[in-house]
């Protein structure tokens, strides 16, 4: 399975992310977008599966590194 | 990975069969590009469409010294599609966030591979509207 995930951290100027995961993401999953850190908060379905492919929508937030 | 792996990861080619992915990988060169180095840049002509192998590629539009982020796209996404569909100027600029291998499509060998099969263009043009609606509706998202 392909997970394209659809990723949003609000309150962050940034823009977000489209990537694709072999596994789906859970609250609590830490991401890397880049050099930037984030925590998955909420896993939404965006569109139905195609195929192999299912299209996630996350809700993120920055997680600060020292 | 070969490029028919890859592609069986991206999914604008889900629906195609091996010996169709095989064909795609035919129109395909692989391009090592560097941290910082611009894939495509908003306003300019563009033939060709990419698709990330690995890296992260951001995108940014708005022609002041201070663009804005619209998405950052990771393995399996593709960037510069539109020029394949509408043949206008590049709607967006594409910048390396990381050192990134992309694999280049052409649109006069893609579209002349689409003629000559035409299950292969339905698939794909099918799977490419459904990409930019998956980035509209990311976009939408947020924005909330």
């Amino acid at each position: 399975m392909v997970y394209k995930v659809s990723i949003v951290v609000p309150g962050v100027e940034h823009g977000g992310a489209i990537i694709n995961l072999s596994e789906k993401p859970q609250p609590g999953d830490h991401l890397k977008i880049g050099e930037m850190e984030v925590e998955v908060v909420e896993v939404i379905d965006l569109l139905p599966p195609r195929g192999d492919f299912h299209f996630l929508h996350a809700t993120c937030e920055r997680v600060e590194t020292k | 990975m070969d490029t028919v792996e890859l592609l069986k990861g991206v999914d604008i080619f889900e629906g195609l069969t091996d010996h169709e992915l095989k064909r795609v990988a035919g129109v395909c060169r692989e391009a090592k590009f560097a941290k910082g180095q611009i894939v495509t840049t908003q306003g300019e002509e563009g033939e060709e469409m990419y698709i990330v192998r690995d890296g992260l590629v951001e995108v940014t539009v708005g022609e002041t010294s201070e663009p804005r982020t619209v998405v950052n796209l990771g393995t399996g996404q593709v960037v510069g599609e539109m020029a394949l569909v509408d043949r206008g100027p590049r709607s967006a600029t594409a910048r390396c966030v990381t050192d990134a291998t992309l694999n280049v499509i052409q649109r006069e060998a893609f579209e002349k591979l689409c003629e000559s099969d035409t299950q292969i263009g339905m698939v794909v043009y099918r799977n490419l509207a459904a990409d930019l609606s998956f980035k509209l509706r990311h976009r939408h998202l947020s924005r909330r």
